[in-house]
């Protein structure tokens, strides 16, 4: 799994990958929490709450972008932060998933939306799945 | 997609134009308001290529349009404007941006900078005090269900009638603060949760509350219309509809885009997702697009009588009471009139990062501003100064009645980490004269003013090109940010 963050003028591009699909958007959970509170993810391994999501998306890329969502609005709705998925059921366009994560007292930063621009879930030349996502702040 | 500079075409002083035939998507051409040297600062990230995109909207009208202090968003770039034609060109969700009516206003006050010099920073520490910022923190106000959807249909009418707000105050907002297509249905569960607890609250990122005095006027008559005068001290407000807003924006993104087949629209980038404005979808999403600017009315209202409360707290009771010039919003999709092709049209007018700038005349405009236009009210980087300019006649003939909205971002927030030594920048920035309360050293280096372009030369280009006039230069004391 990689996480990397790279320069955008005024968000944040985020560039994660995986060695399969599940991995690449548990990548992508750990990289979103580890922009609310900095290396919070990293740091913390055990959870306090948990929560269910399920999503329809148009295609792979959506799912990616509408589970992060989801994830960033049961974080603020919550007061918490999340790190660990579990995949119940998941498809190119479907996923049934828990969410574990830690309640917080505050955020170090005000994620205001997962964008859908740039992203495209792909498999590089090392069949590794990669996508840019890009974080409105 | 490559922009060159041999691409764009000067078309009159300050207005250049990519043409239609640059890109067979384009319905109309792009057009950039920019001295060159903003111009070419501009080329440096992918601005230009946002806005080409914005050209292929179904329905727009005369030419796509960004300021000159536009920099990269994702999709739309931010300082961009986009018309299209009442009632079935597209509205965009990505055109309006997450934080639905992000905004800013001003307060004045009868007091002098030279008088209450000594105040200003157990003023900073006061405001710091009253007004929540940064990330989690809650306001006073915890709205029940029926309470939220009062606050969704009436806006800033809401806090006034609650005891959050002054009458008078609703006069001098934009719209008077209160959309009438509102509905609070169309708003979810979700929204609705994270809007309980944040009215009052300015949120982290580029928001913040300022006090700042008036270190130059330029046009005394259209000054003296709006209250204001050399040495007086006012106090400057920036934030939006905070969580309830960015949750309208990613349902209705999400609810466009799988709606877009059934139109037979197609869109370079999956944040330019839009319907036709008279489509279901499509004022589904408007209605509580102007419920979520209802919200940030009237969230900058109570953030008002905060900034009253702090104000009364440090110079005694019977001081007279901040006083509203005025409230402008700078994401925001409005139907309006304006010229095409030499005829008033309807449009639906998307600002994204672009403050409305209605020049005399206007119906909407205050009494007491219709003979001098709409004040424009653009902030500056934290640290430097503000203006507030008056919006001209000439706006309805090249930006649809728009104007830039600030300084415009250049670094990344990394970059600017990096260059930036907080502490020392809060010292430095007090040894001027300026007292910042922040929440995290963090949000002082991402915003500290290497990280945005000179607001004076973005000024300057809007009052040369003649969309709105240079009225008063604005110079901090204190700054409140998340």
């Amino acid at each position: 799994m990689t996480i990397e963050y790279l320069p955008h003028t005024a968000d944040i591009r985020m560039k994660i990958g995986g060695s399969s699909v599940e991995e690449l958007f548990q990548a992508g959970v750990i990289g979103m929490g580890n922009i609310l509170k900095e290396g919070f993810c990293d740091k913390n391994k055990s959870s306090n709450i948990k929560s269910k999501i399920e999503i329809v998306a148009l295609d792979q890329t959506c799912l990616l972008i509408d589970l992060l969502s989801e994830v960033l609005s049961t974080s603020y709705s919550e007061k918490s932060i999340f790190c660990k998925v579990l995949f119940t059921k998941f498809t190119r366009t479907k996923a049934v998933v828990e969410i574990y994560g830690t309640r917080v007292e505050g955020f170090n930063e005000e994620i205001k939306a997962v964008t859908y621009h740039e992203a495209n879930v792909h498999k590089d030349n090392h069949g590794n799945w990669e996508t840019l996502v890009i974080f409105d702040i | 997609m490559k922009i060159k500079k041999e691409d764009i075409h000067k078309i009159e002083d300050f207005l250049w134009e990519i043409p239609k035939t640059f890109h067979p998507k384009m319905r109309v051409p792009a057009r950039v308001l920019a001295s060159e040297p903003l111009l070419d600062a501009i080329m440096e990230d992918r601005s230009l290529v946002q806005l080409v995109n914005v050209a292929s909207l179904p329905g727009i009208q005369g030419a796509s349009l960004v300021m000159p202090d536009v920099h990269e968003g994702y999709g739309f770039p931010i300082g961009g404007v986009a018309a299209t034609l009442y009632p079935d060109g597209a509205i965009s969700p990505g055109g309006i941006g997450y934080d639905i009516n992000c905004g800013v206003r001003l307060l004045t006050s009868d007091q002098k900078i030279t008088d209450i010099k000594d105040k200003v920073e157990a003023l900073s520490k006061e405001l710091y005090a009253q007004i929540p910022s940064g990330m989690g923190k809650g306001g006073q106000i915890k709205l029940s269900s029926q309470e939220m959807d009062e606050v969704l249909l009436r806006g800033a009418e809401w806090a006034v009638e609650n005891g959050y707000g002054i009458k008078d105050d609703l006069a001098f907002i934009e719209s008077n603060g209160k959309l009438e297509n509102a509905d609070p249905l169309l708003v979810s569960e979700m929204a609705k949760k994270r809007g309980t607890d944040q009215l009052g609250t300015i949120g982290s990122g580029n928001h913040f509350v300022e006090v700042d005095y008036v270190e130059e006027i330029y046009e005394d008559d259209i000054a003296k219309a709006y209250g204001l005068y050399k040495g007086q001290v006012v106090v400057l407000i920036h934030t939006g509809s905070r969580g309830l807003g960015h949750q309208v924006a990613t349902d209705y993104i999400r609810q466009i885009m799988s709606a877009m087949p059934d139109y037979n629209i197609e869109v370079p980038d999956r944040e330019l997702a839009c319907v036709p404005f008279n489509s279901k979808e499509g004022q589904n999403y408007y209605k509580a697009m102007c419920a979520a600017a209802n919200y940030a009315w009237c969230n900058r209202e109570v953030i008002s009588w905060e900034a009253r409360t702090a104000w009364a707290n440090i110079f005694g009771p019977t001081v007279e009471p901040l006083k509203l010039m005025y409230d402008v919003a700078h994401n925001i999709a409005k139907v309006e009139t304006h010229l095409a092709d030499g005829k008033e049209v309807q449009m639906i007018v998307h600002r994204k990062g672009a403050t409305r700038a209605f020049g005399p005349g206007f119906e909407e405009l205050p009494e007491n501003y219709k003979a001098v236009g709409q004040p424009v009210i653009i902030p500056g980087s934290m640290g430097t100064c503000s203006y507030v300019m008056a919006g001209a006649a000439k706006s309805h003939e090249i930006t649809f009645g728009s104007c830039c909205h600030g300084a415009g971002r250049r670094l990344s927030r990394t970059a600017a980490k990096k260059q930036v030594n907080a502490p020392v920048l809060k010292e430095k920035l007090r040894e001027k004269g300026i007292f910042v309360e922040a929440g995290s050293f963090k949000g002082i280096a991402e915003e500290a003013p290497i990280a945005y372009k000179d607001v004076n030369l973005v000024v300057d280009t809007v009052n040369d090109s003649g969309i709105a006039k240079k009225i008063a230069k604005l110079r901090p004391v204190a700054v409140v940010k998340g």
